[in-house]
């Protein structure tokens, strides 16, 4: 079996060897930068709240379109396009079930029965205790 | 047809398969994509219901969960290494890579199960509140597919070794790194979230 042209036929890897070792390193390098910025981030707390939280969120998915452009090999060129389409279908799908599933129960659980303080303010102006 | 049309033609045809075959494997990959957002939907909304058991701030040590993260990533390297050692045709330089691989994945998933047992004695078990259950079930898939991992490049290994590269050994090599570097990708975001979350 010829194992140098098996993995660009199936589109696998691209056709230079060093074009491959140069993507894996390069993915590997930022991806290890990224998870290190994040982690210190949260442990210093220089930044906190929403910001800290937005700022973990952007890390993870520049982190993530690296692995996937670098280790998955998946491109933008025609061959790989049925591949790249359901990639993005998948990523839609999962944006709608998790900021949908969030949406739902955050505005449930806003709705529900009030918290301890409110419901005694509400029983005292009820009953005149 | 002459012999050599037909075997070009049949050679076409095998790849035309072997590059569905990835093909499909990739949308079975994106479908788990769906199932570990479910369950990341699940955690989402559930990780604040303690039932008066512990935030995650309280359990996790983050140091711990790095060095796992560390481990992840640089067994997803090895692993892509491995595929381009295997295009050079390097079949000691591929088997020594996925054994590199297999054995950072398996310290990976040690220190996970090493986690949940502390957990579990410390009685923080999957049963005290609706967060742990979200937490165990959430990480505990990501593990499953870990093992399952682990089991699928033991399998390669061998047949590696056996056989050494034939289209099948191939085949099964470009599926194993596609699900490899697809579980860092999952962890990326349990990392970011559900660990580094609980400190924010």
């Amino acid at each position: 079996m010829n194992t140098q042209t098996y993995f660009e036929d199936i589109e696998m890897l691209p056709k230079e060897d060093s074009v491959g070792m140069l993507a894996y390193c390069a993915g590997f390098i930022a991806s290890l930068a990224l998870t290190l910025v994040a982690y210190f981030q949260v442990v210093q707390q220089s930044i906190t709240g929403t910001t800290l939280l937005l700022a973990v969120a952007l890390l993870a998915s520049v982190q993530f379109f690296i692995q996937v452009t670098c280790f998955l090999h998946l491109r933008t060129n025609k061959s790989s396009r049925e591949m790249l389409a359901v990639f993005c279908f998948s990523l839609f799908i999962t944006g709608i079930l998790i900021i949908g599933s969030m949406w739902i129960m955050w505005s449930l659980n806003a709705r529900m029965m009030p918290g301890d303080i409110e419901m005694r303010a509400y029983m005292e102006r009820q009953t005149g205790i | 047809m002459s012999t050599l049309k037909i075997k070009e033609h049949f050679g076409h045809e095998e790849r035309h398969k072997d590059t569905t075959t990835v093909f499909g494997f990739f949308v079975y990959l994106m479908t788990d994509l769906v199932l570990f957002a479910s369950l990341f939907a699940v955690y989402a909304v559930l990780y604040q219901n303690t039932a008066g058991g512990p935030k995650g701030s309280d359990i996790f040590v983050l140091p711990f969960v790095l060095t796992q993260t560390l481990i992840l990533l640089a067994s997803s390297l090895t692993c892509g290494l491995a595929l381009l050692c295997a295009k050079k045709g390097s079949i000691r330089g591929v088997v020594s890579l996925l054994s590199i691989t297999l054995v950072l994945g398996g310290a990976f998933l040690f220190m996970e199960l090493y986690e949940f047992g502390k957990f579990i004695q410390e009685g923080y078990g999957p049963h005290v509140s609706g967060f742990l259950s979200a937490y165990f079930t959430l990480v505990g898939t990501h593990g499953v597919h870990i093992f399952a991992g682990l089991l699928f490049g033991t399998i390669l290994i061998v047949s590696l070794v056996h056989s050494g590269f034939t289209r099948g050994n191939l085949r099964k090599l470009a599926l194993f790194t596609l699900f490899w570097h697809f579980l860092d990708l999952v962890w990326i975001f349990i990392f970011s979230f559900v660990y580094l979350g609980a400190f924010i």
